[in-house]
Order: C-alpha cells, then structure tokens, then sequence
C-alpha cells in the first residue's frame, strides 16, 4: 500500500508537471468606435478568417482594433455594398448559396436589420432601388443567372437568366467582370474566357473590350458594344466604370487578359468612353494609360468628381491578374493626365492596398486602406489636387478590405 | 501479439487476464490457430514488446543454460500465445507450442504457465546441469471462470498501449455486438475527435492532438491505405472487421512505414480463427441496414479461403432544425424542423482471399481482391443553408492484393510482403440545373448547368503500394528492422458531358519510396530503447501545358522511443520523431473538381515529443484502477493547410509556417469485480499559430500566437458498463454500457478578434449513448439494442452541419468457429 500511494504521488507530480505549461494571451481592449463611416478589416491569416465590421466618426485620425471588438460576419471573402441607406454583407460562398445580411446605422452602431438568402454571385451592383445580382457561371455552355433585390423589402422580387455562351460570337463565353447603372440601362463589360479544362479563365481572344448593354428591369440584351483598341474592360470582380456627372462613361483597361497562364493581350492598359447617351465607344477618345504612367497598367480605380479618378496601378514587374496595384496616382480623364501621388508609405513598407474605398465625390477626395508589412493598417486621405496622400485612422489588426459610409 | 494472453508483463495488473464472453468462447478454437500467421507489423511489435516488457536479466554469469518445452493442452493440441515464466524471466509459446530460454542460471524455479482457458500450471523445478533442460507441459482446459477482470477492460491491447510510443489500442472485439463503424470506435479514444459532417457515410475528419486531414495516416494490417479509394474507409468499415484498433498519437513506430506526421491508426483485422463464421445485421432509425459477414476456411493441408463482405445502408433523412429559405424570395424561415431528403448512402465491399498457410515456402501466401463500391447524395455545401438535391458521387474500388510471409528465413530473420493496386474510379456527379429548398421544392433552370460545378468527371488514381519488411533478431537485447514501401500514383481521368477537357488532360504520376531502418535494444526488464530513421523520396511528374515539370524531393526522418519501469505498475515513456511528411498526389495535382493542385508544394516537417505514464493499483483486489497520462509537444513546420484559390473557387494545399500543439490526454478506469467497469477520459490541446507573416506581400499577422479556430480543444468520454453472467440460463449473458461524449464549445474564427457576444463558434456538445446487450449460448447469438444521442441533442462537429437526431438500431449477430 505504501509503494501504490508512493507511486501515485509519481504519477500526480508528472500529471501535475504535464500540465501547468500553458499561457494565457490577454488582449489590450479597444472600446468600440461610433460613427457612421464603416471600415471593413480581415485579420491576416490562412485558415479560419472572418471579417469584422467596425464604425469610426472619422478616417483622418484615431485608432481601431479588431482585438475583442468588431462585429463578426461568418467567414470572409465577403462583399460589401451599401445603398438604400443600408449596409449589404454578401458571402462569396464558392458556388453555394448564401446568407446576405443587411444593417444600418442607428446612433453610429450598426444594427442588424435582416437576413435573406441569394446565390454566390460574382457581380452585383445598386440600380434603381434595387440591388442587381449575377451569377456568372465558369463552364461553357451555361447562363448566367440575375436577381434582383428590392432594397426596401430585402427580398428577391424577379429573377431570370442570361445567355453568356453566344455574347462573344468567338466561341468562348462571356464573364463580366462588373455591373453599373448608366442612366435607365445596365451595363456589363466582360471578357472572354474558354470556360474549360486547364484554361478555364484563359482566352484566345485577348486584344478585344465588350459591354453588353441590358435593359432594366427586363434585362434584356440591347446590345453588345466591342472595341478591339484595348483588351478587355475592367477585371475579374473589378469595376472598370466611371460615370461622370455629364454622363460620359469611361472605361479601363488593365490588359491582363491571359492564354496558357501567360499575358497575351498586345494592347496596353488604356482608357477609353461611352459618350453620354450612346451605346459606342467613342473612336476620338483614347488616353494611353501605360504610356502616361511610364509602363504601369490600372488594376483599379475611384470615381471621385470632377473628372478625377485615383488609380491603383502595378509596373510591368508587378503585373498580375488579380493584384491591386500598390503605385497610386489621380488621373483625370477631361484633361488626360497622370499624377503620381506623394506622401504614400515607401513601397517596400506596403504589404497591400484596399480595392473597395470611399469618396465623398467632392472631385478632391478620396479615403484608401493601407496595410504596411507591420501589419498595421491604415486609411490614407489622398488629396487630388495636391496629389498628395495624408495618414489618417490606424486600424491595428488586420487589412481593411473596404471603407464605406452611411 | 495477435493472441490474448501474450507478453503480459508478469505479475502486472495487466497480466491478470480478463476473459470476456467472447474470449472464453474462443478458448477451444484458438488451439486450432496454432499456425496462424503473424502480420510483419504484428510481429515486429512482439519483438518490440519483448525488447521493452522483457524481464530478463543479462546474463551475468557464464554458465548458464538453455531450457526449452513445449506446451499443449490435454488433447494434444499445441497451445500457441502462453505465458511461461521462470523465476524473473518470461516466454511466449510459438505457433507450435514451444519456448525456449537461451540463458537461463542454473538454480531451482517456480515454472508457472498460463492461458485463458486453462487451469494455470506452477510447479518448481531445478534447472541445472544435470536436469534435462526440455520439458513438455499439458494443460488442462478450465471448466470454472476465471475470476479475475482486468480494470481496463481491453485486456488483448494491454500490451500494445505498454509500448515506448504514445499508442491507444481499442479491443475492437469488445464493440462486436455494437452498430459502430470504426470512425465512432476511434471518437472515443482519448486525444481523438472524429468530425463528421452528417450521418452514416457522410465526410468525416479525425484530429489526432490537433493533427487532421492527410497528417494522419490510416493502415490496414500495417498497409497504407491511402489508395483505398472512398468504398474503404473508417467511416464505413465496420468495426466487426478489426480485431484491434491502434492509435498511434504523435511518433510513428518506424514499421509503420509511411510519412504520416501527425499520428498514424492501424486497424487490425487480425485472423484468430481458421474456420469461423461471424455474421450480423443491424437495423435502424433512418432506414439504417448494415451487415457483415465474416468467415474463413482452412483445410488441413494449408489450403486457406478468407471472406468479408460488409454493407452500410442508410436514408441518413434525420431530422434537422434549418433557417428554411422561400427558394424565391430568399426569404428565412428560422427554426424550421425539416427531414433531410437527399443524403443516401450505401456501400458494398467484399475481401477475399485464397492461399496457403504453414507450408515449408510460406508461413502465409495470400492472393485477394477487394472489391468495394459506394454512393453517396450530398445534401448540403459547407453550410447548411445550401441545399442540394441532386448531386451525388459514386466510387468503387478493384484491387487485387497479395500476402507473403515467411519466418526463418535464416535463424531469426523474418520476411513479409505486401502488394496492391487499386483500379478503381471515383465520380463526381452534379448536371441537374436546380436550386432546392429544404422542403425539397425546387427551380428547374434552363441550359447546361448544376447545382455548383456542372462535372460528370471520373477518374481513376491507379495507385498501387508494396510493402516489404525484414526483421532480424540477433538475440534477446538487439534486434533490427528494415522496411520499405513504395507506392504509385498515376491519375488518368475524362469528363462525358466535357469531352474536350480530355485535351487538357495533364500528366499527374508520384512516386514515393519510404526506407526505413530501425534498432531496438533493452538492457533489461527496466529500461527499453527503440531507435529507427526514414528516409522518404517522392518524385512527382506534373503536365503544365506542353511539357512535363519533374520535381524530386527527398528528406530525412529519425526518432526514438523509450520506456522504464519503475515497478510492475509505473511505466514511464517518452519518445521524439523529426517527422517529414511529402505532399500528397491531391495536394499537388488536385482533383479536378474542388481541389486546386500546388506543384511548389514543400515537404512538411515536425518535431514531436511525446512523455507517457500508465500507473495501475487496485484495492482489496476488487476495485481495481489505472491512470495514463500522454503529453505531447508538436511543432510544425512548412505546415501544408488549404485555403481557397485567388479566385476563391477551388481549396488550394499551401505551406505555412506551422503551428505548435502542447497538451495532453488523461485517462482513468475503474473495475469492481467482474461486472462493474467504468471510465473517463479527458483530453486537452493547446494548439498555437506559429504563421508570423501571412499573405502576399507578407504582412504581420494579428493572430500570430493566437490558438487556432475551429478546433476542438477541449473534449472527453465517459463510459459506465455492467455486466451479468448466466442470466436467464447458464451461459446466456446481460451488459448494460452508457457512453457520453463531451465536446467544449469553440470559436469558428480566431478567437482574440471581434466582440464577444456577437462571435460565431460551435457550441458545447454533450451526448449519451446507450446500449443493451444479451448474448446467448456463450456467444453464439448476441442481440443488441442501442440508442444514440438518447436526449435528442442538437449536434454539431462543423459550424451549422446538424449530426443525427436520436436514433435506434438493434443488432443481430452469429458467430461459431468450428475445428478444421
């Protein structure tokens, strides 16, 4: 007996050793910010991520944390959209049918107004007092599906499809890479990809732009519109679109259009327009973005008024399909210049740059999410007329996807 | 090793063998096993068993002797697997009843011998120079039950779990008369967590200390099963198939020779009977069938004939509570209880094998084929708001297999070999334009399309394995091992409704070659060493466009185990592996449907510590006790994890820094007498994200040291099982068992990020279990009555994907073994 309790002290002491080694990881708390500004932030990891919603008063100074704070969306990959005065967090469910839940601000927190379920889409955009939704099928032969939600009832009220195998008229399908409203129609810029095997969103046909132009609500077909100075418009999940207050809508090109996995487009990263009231690209307008720039390409843009837009652009080193472009500039498009903008982080600091970002549309100004190798993040105010670019809110935990305002 | 009653270290708590119904129904029949053969990984772990529970003292002096006997039973059969201890020294009788002591000191003994079955014998003896040193014992069969249980109540595994590693052995043919497959025996061992994702057939992962998905590897008889192909796998064997179940957590013994690196499951089937038939059907709620049929023949002169067959049926259309949406609006209905109504399954699978046994080329020849086949419908995507009505995959599998071994090649050396090749096909089917609801509504759209990804693609990976293993055993403190395992990979593949995607069709062929050597040396009955190394190379031939990317990648391994004891009741051991895992076929080609390849891929290393304690007491010989405790340290890196591809269509297999795990795992038993055993254990995992940087450009990452979501960290079992004898008649038995299952609640996402309240995560889970058995005829006709989740829990192993509602099965069983 003596040996089974000297023993069982053996056996506790190792259980006892075994187990007193861990540690616990106490997290500095930030209270929760208010403000009707919404600042989207996904915290850098490769498993296991969700998005956090968090509200600030305002981009140009303070600090925000997703440490204990921000309202949890399930998963991300997630796509922000905010019309009607209501906030849309929409899940890219790869394929599978998701959640879209909805929130506005009440007293600068957000609150949670409803759920409803739509499709995975991979464009969606406000029109009218809907938000237009399509889901863009990736194996030829089939259609893509639009759905249209009334923004009021947030509910799926009409539905239908739309014919993308026979829109290029090469035998490859259609892929738009974005939606937006110009006047009464919907226009939808794509690219052309084989829509099979190996090459799925490769293409033989990489020197051309599309728009097919549908009418709304009935979305029909008017018309597709082709321009072969530019490869095609915008990019996968990228608006290639700006209106203008007169109407005119530009477009650009990032030539990034591949065949085999290799860039294959001759035409380079350019900006071309749809006259106000006309379905054709307007053959006298032509601003050689690539060359302006010395050799970038656009991979995103910003809308801000005035004719001003805020490029991100990646040199010919950096070109990818799918990455924005870290090199900021304003262009304008009236005047058909580029300016780099100062004051941006040194480029070796910038681990990457929001591609979804806010303008009060004053033709001045626009607020751009920075994310520095540090991994603090922060919203840069870039000024258009300076071309200047200002730290403002610091957001410590994660890379803020996008910055929107309610 | 394969055999009750062997290498129970004597005198050990252990060693007071319990007989189960079952055992002491076998006892007559396993005279007729003499021949038996052993599977190489069987043997190996005798060898290792000897080296660490061998008592034998190293002969100090030099006169000392050889003593051999034989042991047989009153009617002349040899008895094959019992225990003779002389003095400090032990031995196992051989296939043919014999042991031999090399070195015995010349004095006078007690001999004692013991086997389940029979009246044990003790007598003294004098071994000295004089004495003859052969001595042929009988003994003789027991009419009376032994009355004494082992506490654990897992007396055949007792041994394996004594090993130097940190191994669980479950005595699988104590769940014979259960409705489990092997995926639920696992769910309860302690450090695993089997998560499923629906009902029967449907997806499963196994964690192991924090290890999932291909870190894990699983063996059949110590043959890879990697290219089993989805018709045999843990979730629709049936646990009737296994003898034994072995759990290796953390450092894989080298005869194991594959890459896993997270822990490795081996399921002996074992071959204890050389005519039996064991045959049982279940039935149950959700229009649940399975059967299994078990038999062997063997002819005096060799000839040998094996048979199992098991098929798994169920409707899985359980109740679930769903946020139902209107399939047009898309408006929710919250907390609509609906059934499920597209999650069939079914599979059939057949093993046969013909061969000889005991002849002067073999100790066993085996030619088989395994013949499987299954279907599955696939009711929901990763969440349960996405509804599918249509989709289903099929698979089957064809592969012939062969069995070698051969004892004695030369004095002491063994030979085993193993080979086969799966010819089977998997299929993906998804070509009905729809959208369901869960009431089972659906929109038919027009055109080509699906309900995710329009594919009838079928192909098949034409993977084949050899094992080869050679073990050499120079005396009783050194023995040494050699193994090699080769396997191939070659997938060729087309798609009916997408027949130019067999123009992009790319060249997907590994290769991987695993050598192993190994070296196992005990001093004496105190302290056990187990040295081993591996050596992997993969060579991998990926189509990129027009030409062939060839990629060779090799890498060294190497580990130790060991073991002391203490006393008879204390055991310490602790073991290290560097373990390297190579990326899997899939991993680097994909599969064409949701899996994008990565040929960049980087072989996966670890450093694993395991520190293990087993400490046994009983009180007033009737209350009797054991405690294990496992510790266990990993730190992984080059970690190959999945994430979604740039486009977020596809999973793509990708390296990271790694993660570390430190926990470990606690277990207590208790028996009373014969008929109360119960038990509980409880594991705790502290798994730690090691990524500094993460994404492209690499930034700091903010949950850098965070504990890795999504998994489970805190988990354990209970059980409680009462047995009565001779209820009703002599010879007809009563056990009454009660199983819970306790799941800590987890976060979906990092857990330092977002407020609290408001955080996603899979909350506490807390089912019971119960079973009711009554065997008839000592065993011949068993009847089982069981129900799962008895309070109708709502049960999630994955955020939103619902487990079964309560359910009910009955099983009926046969089983007879008969002399040849």
């Amino acid at each position: 007996m003596k040996s089974t309790l000297k023993n069982a002290c053996y056996a506790m002491a190792l259980i006892a050793g075994i187990s007193s080694c861990s540690k616990d990881k106490s997290n500095d708390l930030i209270s929760e910010n208010k403000g009707n500004y919404i600042l989207t932030v996904t915290p850098v990891a490769s498993t296991g991520v969700a998005d956090y919603l968090l509200t600030a008063d305002n981009l140009e100074s303070g600090t925000l944390s997703t440490a204990g704070n921000g309202l949890e969306q399930d998963g991300t990959f997630r796509y922000y959209v905010t019309t009607n005065n209501k906030f849309f967090s929409m899940l890219y469910g790869q394929g599978n049918p998701g959640a879209v839940t909805t929130y506005n601000i009440q007293n600068g927190k957000l609150s949670k107004l409803s759920n409803f379920q739509t499709e995975t889409v991979q464009a969606f955009a406000p029109v009218n007092n809907d938000l237009l939704l399509v889901k863009i099928p990736r194996t030829y032969g089939n259609k893509a599906n639009w759905y249209q939600v009334d923004t009021d009832k947030l509910l799926i009220t009409s539905e239908g499809q739309l014919d993308v195998a026979n829109l290029t008229g090469n035998g490859e399908t259609a892929h738009f890479s974005w939606l937006k409203q110009v006047n009464n129609k919907v226009f939808a810029p794509y690219f052309s990809i084989k829509a099979c095997c190996a090459d799925g969103f490769g293409t033989n046909y990489p020197d051309s732009a599309w728009v097919a132009v549908y009418d709304y609500p009935s979305m029909k077909l008017e018309k597709i519109i082709k321009d072969n100075r530019t490869s095609f418009i915008g990019r996968y999940f990228v608006d290639g679109l700006g209106v203008l207050e007169n109407g005119d809508t530009y477009a650009f090109s990032s030539s990034v259009a591949t065949t085999g996995g290799v860039f294959s487009s001759k035409k380079p990263s350019a900006i071309t327009r749809i006259n106000a009231g006309t379905t054709e690209f307007d053959q006298n307008y032509y601003f050689n973005f690539q060359d302006a720039s010395g050799g970038m390409n656009i991979t995103n843009w910003i809308y801000i008024g005035g004719g001003n837009f805020v490029v991100n652009a990646t040199t010919a080193a950096e070109k990818g399909a799918y990455n924005t472009g870290v090199h900021i500039g304003i262009v304008n498009v009236n005047n058909k210049t580029f300016k780099a903008v100062t004051g941006m982080p040194d480029l070796d600091k910038i681990g990457s740059v929001t591609d979804h970002n806010f303008t009060p549309k004053d033709g001045r100004t626009a607020y751009m999410g920075v994310t520095l190798k540090d991994g603090s993040s922060f919203v840069y105010k870039i000024d258009a007329v300076t071309a200047t670019a200002t730290q403002g809110l610091k957001v410590e935990g994660g890379t803020i996807t996008s910055i929107s305002k309610l | 090793m394969e055999r009750d009653g062997n290498l129970k270290p004597w005198g050990s708590l252990f060693c007071k063998t319990a007989e189960t119904v079952v055992q002491r129904f076998y006892k007559r029949q396993l005279l007729n096993d003499i021949k038996s053969y052993m599977q190489i990984k069987q043997l190996l772990l005798v060898i290792l068993l000897i080296l660490f529970h061998n008592q034998q003292l190293v002969a100090q002096q030099n006169a000392t002797q050889k003593f051999s006997g034989t042991v047989s039973s009153d009617d002349g059969l040899p008895i094959p697997g019992a225990t003779v201890k002389i003095g400090e020294y032990i031995r196992v009788t051989d296939n043919k009843g014999e042991f031999s002591f090399d070195q015995i000191i010349p004095k006078s003994y007690t001999i004692s011998i013991v086997y389940i079955g029979f009246k044990p014998i003790r007598k003294s003896i004098t071994i000295g120079e004089k004495q003859k040193n052969r001595i042929e014992f009988v003994m003789d069969a027991t009419t009376h039950e032994l009355k004494n249980v082992d506490v654990v109540g897992r007396t055949k595994v007792t041994e394996v779990n004594r090993q130097a590693f940190n191994v669980t052995a479950l005595d699988a043919t104590k769940m014979h008369n259960s409705t489990l497959d092997i995926a639920g025996a696992l769910d309860r061992v302690a450090g695993v967590r089997v998560r499923e994702t629906g009902g029967l057939g449907s997806n499963f992962n196994l964690s192991l200390n924090g290890f999932s998905g291909n870190h894990i590897r699983f063996f059949l008889d110590g043959v890879p099963m990697d290219n089993f192909g989805s018709s045999f796998q843990i979730n629709n064997i049936p646990i009737n198939i296994a003898e034994r179940i072995e759990v290796y957590k953390g450092v894989v013994p080298m005869w194991l020779g594959a890459d896993a690196l997270g822990g490795a499951v081996n399921i002996v089937t074992g071959d204890r009977f050389r005519n039996y038939i064991d045959v049982s059907y279940s039935i149950g709620s959700f229009n649940t069938h399975r059967s299994v049929i078990n038999a062997a023949a063997t002819s005096k002169s060799g000839f040998t004939v094996q048979l199992n067959a098991f098929q798994n049926f169920s409707d899985n259309n359980y109740k679930v509570t769903v946020d139902a949406s209107d399939i047009n609006t898309g408006q929710y209905s919250p907390g609509t209880r609906v059934k499920r109504f597209h999650d069939q399954y079914h599979n059939e699978t057949v093993i046969a094998n013909v061969g000889v046994v005991d002849k002067s080329f073999a100790d066993k020849l085996l030619f088989g084929v395994t013949l499987g086949q299954n279907y599955k419908e696939i009711q929901t995507g990763a969440r349960m708001v996405s509804v599918f009505g249509q989709w289903h995959r099929r698979g089957n599998m064809i592969m012939p297999t062969l069995k070698y071994q051969k004892k004695d090649l030369i004095k002491g050396l063994d030979l085993n070999f193993n080979a086969n090749y799966n010819f089977g096909k998997e299929q993906n089917i998804d070509t009905a334009y729809r959208r369901y609801d869960w009431f089972g509504n659906y929109k038919q759209y027009e055109g080509k399309g699906s309900e995710r990804t329009r594919t009838m693609y079928k192909y098949g990976n034409n993977a084949g394995l050899a094992t080869t293993m050679l073990n050499y055993k120079l005396n009783d403190n050194h023995s040494f091992a050699l193994s090699n395992v080769f396997s191939t990979f070659d997938r060729k593949g087309s798609d009916e409704i997408n027949p130019s995607n067999n123009a992009y069709e790319q060249k997907q062929k590994t290769n991987k070659n695993i050598l192993g050597l190994g070296y196992m040396f005990n001093t004496a009955d105190h302290w056990s060493l187990n040295l081993f190394s591996k050596y992997i190379i993969q060579n991998s031939i990926v189509g990129q466009q027009n030409l062939n990317q060839t990629t060779t990648q090799s890498q060294f391994g190497y580990g130790l185990a060991t073991s002391y004891n203490f006393n008879r009741n204390l055991q310490l051991k602790a073991s290290y592996e560097k373990a390297n895992r190579m990326p899997e076929a899939t991993e680097i080609f994909g599969d064409v449907e949701n899996f994008e390849g990565n040929s960049n891929l980087k072989p996966e290393v670890s450093d694993n510590v395991n520190v293990g304690l087993m400490y046994s007491f009983s009180l007033q010989d009737v209350n009797r006790f054991s405690i294990s405790a496992n510790a266990i340290y990993r730190n992984a890196s080059n970690f190959i994890y999945y994430q979604f591809n740039q486009n977020q269509s596809k999973l793509v297999a990708g390296n990271r820094d790694g993660v570390t795990n430190f926990g470990g795992d606690i277990e207590a038993r208790y028996s009373f007498k014969d008929w109360l055993t119960a038990g509980v254990n409880v594991t705790y995992q502290n798994i730690i994200n090691q990524q500094e940087y993460e994404g492209n450009p690499p930034v700091l990452s903010p949950v850098y040291k965070d504990r890795m979501p999504n998994i489970p960290f805190l988990y354990g079992n209970g059980d409680v099982a009462f047995s009565f004898k001779n209820v009703g008649k002599k010879g007809n038995n009563l056990s009454f068992g009660y199983n819970l299952l306790y799941v800590h609640a987890f976060y979906l996402y990092w857990p330092s990020r977002g407020t609290s309240g408001d955080k996603y995560g899979i909350p506490k889970q807390l089912s019971h279990d119960v079973n009711l058995l009554y065997s008839l005829k000592n065993g011949r006709y068993n009847i089982s009555a069981e129900c799962k989740n008895l309070n109708d829990a709502l049960l999630y192993d994955n955020f939103s994907l619902q487990k079964p509602s309560r359910a009910f099965y009955l099983k009926l069983r046969y089983f007879i073994n008969k002399t040849a």
